[in-house]
């Protein structure tokens, strides 16, 4: 405790002042009484009045005297160090990700986090002072908790509910809607309350945003999958073969054993051994019987164990049904018919064909009266609800671009590839556009109301691409991409905070959908008016969900599979790309002055006097 | 007749008696029992004849039945000394009306009655009169018999003016040894004595004396009206206490007057003595004829 202002110290002059006036004798109303032998018990503490007379207890001296002293030393100004806040709008950013479960810190670095950001609504100036703060916890989505308030309780409540997730960080969102709350706010301060394990900040290199970097986090010692896919054997569509990946960010090497189980039950198991800073891939081929969920452990006692394990579904695959409706296409027909391991292709005149099931439907230069309701594959066919009216034709187009980081046109080039004709008709809004010429697009891709298709503007015939080889690889891309299985167990293994979707294809009036979550929770999705598409957002949690819909039972896990959450390094600085990196800081020690809490006991003892002697002589 | 005491009162204080316990024990004659025999007409007791009794007090039917001569023996009525103790120090000068006036009053009565009764009646004043005057007609009130003397014994009274500082204690000591024959003694004080006043009244007690003590306290005493810092003036001594007083101590002065009260009756209590306190605005006949009466004083 120090003084700002010890000159007012002098001020304690004043309280001999009041002992000496105790000295004086006070004036007294002269009574003569028969005898004082009944007031002797009654006699006050006053023979201490005459003058220069020892003092002795006198209750008033010594609460006047203590009054004179709080006033005296709350015009000191006494101060204190400790933690305060200067900037008048403080935003804090909690860091809400998978890797913020890591409990190097007690009992994890969300607490410490927690703590940290608690630590500084503590130190938020009163409210008369205007000091404003904003909560917003960063995870799947960056979420304001709390709006700009002075209320410490209301901050406190706002934090103190924030959970964390099993979801990547979602960093630059969170600074992002921070950059809009500061601005045009001179002296506001944006902190972020995290261990670093965010991609870097580059993106927003931009913005010029006053952010403190208060860090978690005391050491790294985690292994973790990053990653995990399942192929099917080709010859044998019984086997399945599960691709993991085990990372170690640590700086020592670690064996760490692996523990794979379809529907809790152990079907391989493997020591692994990882480099330091390194990883290891591992290819396990199992057999699967049955639909089912396949569970990769690594069984290892590491500081994060979110990261420790993957869950997979898996269904027995089934050979792919093309139904091919052309007058003749020995190109097309012998690339569908090697597109895929297991591919049983009809070749039809009509969409009619007689008890063919299709998943993919090829309409090669054919328009059915009545269009399919499988994913289509239109080769120079045009859907009439796609653009009415508006179907034009070009002659000679030339191609000058296409999207070669679509996985439909992965390894596949339209170099010298010359088009004699093509249908032009604009792009509708739900697809993307593939190939283009000067004019319009020739190929496009998207997906409406759950069906898939490709489009294809010019005959193939009137080309020189089936010549190309990147015909074959683009049919193959196609028929992968039009698979419904494979759109479906796409959907049922994804990414924490990733939506799952899925679209209602039984008939009738579509039934509710009941979502058992992994912690056993249970989640219901009612049916839009006339959709029939569900969107399962809150997967925040890792795990297996259970879905039930009308007799329809079928799961899909979500998996956290970052590399950037399980190395648990404890960063010091965030990079910012151009902006020079932020550090690691805490709070800003300051002075707090407490003459307010001196200035209020001396009025409290003001109001004990003016009490005491009123009950004395009412 | 009086100023003290109106006729009315007067006259219902003649049909009352002072009740005593004790025989009386003066030499002179009265209309009290006594221990002496005598003439009267009450029968005591008989003795034997011897020469030179009085032939007329021969039982003779003793004698007829017996053959022997007895002789019947009378008690002898004597008076009853009545001894007051009237405290007339300056404490007893306050109150509304004054502590003291009601004190005389009582005096009178008592001594009324006694002198009615052929009791002797002593008035002891005290503190003693400074001035000739004063002393003389105390003097008088030393010592007066017979009813006839009562208008005298009033003037008397009447002419006492409170003053002075008195010493309780020292004023029954020195009246428990100055009487020879005992009797009923009167205490009027307010027994606001700094020095207590348990050695004079076990000096009465231990003398023989039959004693009742009046405490007389003015309203004022028993219900303060001045409240604030003040500076109390004993009346007697001229002592000065500085006192903070306020409302909320006025239960606890009561309480501790209640104690000094109580404490007093404890020790009359504990030694035969009746005691009374009253208040100096008390209504004088109820007090005479009802609160005195039910007190066992007289009948």
């Amino acid at each position: 405790m120090s003084l700002l202002s010890p000159w007012a110290l002098w001020f304690a002059l004043s309280l001999p002042v009041v002992v000496g006036f105790y000295l004086l004798r006070r004036r007294r109303i002269s009574r003569v009484v028969p005898s004082t032998v009944l007031w002797q018990r009654f006699l006050a503490e006053n023979e201490a009045n005459a003058p220069f007379q020892r003092l002795r207890r006198h209750a008033l001296l010594i609460l006047q005297l203590a009054i004179l002293a709080l006033v005296v030393i709350a015009l000191a100004r006494p101060f204190r160090t400790g933690n305060r806040l200067q900037g008048s709008l403080q935003v804090l950013i909690l860091d809400a990700s998978a890797s913020m479960q890591a409990v190097d810190e007690s009992p994890n670095r969300f607490e410490a986090a927690r703590r940290q950001a608690l630590a500084m609504v503590d130190a938020l100036g009163p409210a008369s002072e205007g000091q404003e703060m904003i909560a917003l916890v960063a995870g799947a989505q960056a979420e304001v908790r709390q709006s700009a308030t002075t209320d410490k309780a209301l901050l406190r409540r706002a934090i103190e509910s924030a959970r964390v997730t099993d979801t990547p960080t979602r960093l630059e969102e969170a600074l992002r809607v921070a950059a809009t709350l500061v601005k045009d706010r001179p002296g506001a301060e944006v902190h972020l309350f995290s261990d670093g394990a965010v991609v870097d900040l580059a993106g927003i290199d931009t913005l010029d945003l006053p952010l403190v970097f208060h860090g978690v986090g005391r050491r790294n010692r985690n292994l973790g999958l990053v990653s995990a896919e399942m192929k099917s054997n080709p010859e044998d569509p019984t086997q399945r073969a599960l691709f993991v990946r085990v990372a170690n960010p640590t700086p020592e090497a670690a064996e760490v054993p692996l523990t794979v189980r379809f529907d809790d039950e152990v079907v391989a198991s493997r020591q692994v051994r990882v480099g330091p800073t390194n990883g290891v891939a591992e290819v396990f081929v199992v057999d699967q019987v049955r639909d089912g969920v396949f569970t990769i452990n690594l069984d290892q006692a590491d500081d994060l164990a979110v990261d420790n394990t993957v869950s997979v579904v898996s269904r027995l695959p089934r050979p792919v049904r093309i139904l091919l409706v052309t007058r003749g296409n020995r190109f097309l027909e012998r690339a569908l018919r090697s597109a895929a391991p297991r591919v049983e292709v009809t070749v039809a005149a009509s969409v009619r064909a007689e008890g063919v099931e299709a998943d993919i439907v090829v309409l090669d230069d054919v328009v059915p009266g009545n269009w399919p309701r499988a994913n289509v594959l239109a080769i120079h066919a045009v859907r009439p609800e796609w653009s009415p009216g508006r179907v034009g034709s070009l002659e000679a187009p030339v191609i000058v671009d296409w999207k070669s980081t679509h996985p439909l046109l992965r390894f596949v080039g339209f170099d010298a590839v010359q088009v004699a004709q093509s249908l032009e008709m604009p792009t509708p809004s739900w697809a993307v556009s593939l190939v283009e010429s000067s004019r319009s697009s020739l190929v496009w891709a998207g997906e409406v109301d759950g069906q898939r298709t490709i489009w294809i503007g010019f005959d193939l015939l009137q080309s020189t691409w089936p010549l190309r080889v990147g015909f074959p690889i683009f049919i193959a891309n196609a028929i992968e991409w039009l698979d419904p299985d494979r759109i479906r167990a796409a959907a049922e293994t994804g990414r924490t905070a990733a939506p799952v979707q899925w679209l209602w294809k039984g008939p009738g009036s579509v039934p509710t959908a009941l979502v058992t979550v992994p912690d056993g929770g249970i989640e219901s999705l009612v049916p839009s008016e006339g959709t029939r598409e569900f969107v399962f957002p809150d997967t925040t949690r890792q795990g297996v969900y259970r879905v039930e819909q009308g007799t329809n039972r079928w799961s899909f896990a979500v998996n956290l599979l970052d590399a950037r959450e399980t190395d648990l390094t404890p960063k010091e600085s965030l990079d910012r790309g151009r902006r020079a990196p932020v550090a690691a800081t805490r709070i800003q020690p300051a002075s707090l002055e407490g003459w307010r809490w001196f200035a209020l006991a001396g009025f409290g003892i003001l109001l004990t006097e003016w009490w005491w002697f009123h009950r004395r002589t009412a | 007749m009086s100023d003290l005491l109106q006729p009315e009162l007067l006259r219902k204080l003649e049909q009352i008696q002072l009740l005593t316990a004790r025989r009386a024990r003066s030499s002179l004659r009265g209309e009290r029992r006594s221990r002496v025999r005598g003439l009267s007409v009450e029968f005591a007791d008989h003795r034997g004849y011897v020469v030179g009794d009085d032939l007329r007090h021969l039982d003779w039917n003793l004698l007829g039945r017996l053959d022997r001569l007895f002789l019947k023996l009378y008690e002898e009525d004597r008076e009853l000394p009545i001894r007051i103790f009237l405290d007339a120090s300056e404490s007893m000068n306050f109150g509304t009306p004054s502590k003291f006036t009601l004190a005389r009053q009582i005096a009178a009565a008592v001594g009324y009655i006694g002198l009615c009764g052929f009791d002797r009646v002593s008035v002891e004043v005290f503190p003693a009169a400074t001035d000739p005057l004063g002393a003389a007609q105390r003097r008088a009130l030393r010592l007066v018999r017979g009813k006839r003397s009562s208008l005298g014994f009033f003037q008397n009274l009447g002419a006492v003016v409170p003053g002075g500082r008195a010493d309780l204690n020292t004023a029954l000591r020195r009246g428990a040894l100055e009487d020879h024959q005992t009797g009923v003694a009167v205490v009027l004080s307010d027994f606001l004595d700094a020095s207590g006043f348990e050695p004079g009244l076990t000096a009465l007690v231990a003398r023989g004396f039959e004693v009742v003590a009046l405490q007389i306290l003015s309203p004022e005493e028993r219900d303060p009206t001045q409240f604030g810092d003040l500076r109390l003036v004993d009346s007697e001594t001229g002592q000065e206490v500085d006192v903070t007083f306020g409302r909320y101590r006025l239960k606890a002065y009561q309480e501790g007057l209640e104690r000094h009260v109580a404490r007093i009756r404890e020790f009359c209590s504990a030694r035969g003595i009746r005691f009374l306190s009253v208040r100096s605005d008390a209504d004088l006949g109820t007090l005479l004829l009802k609160d005195l009466r039910a007190g066992a004083v007289w009948s």
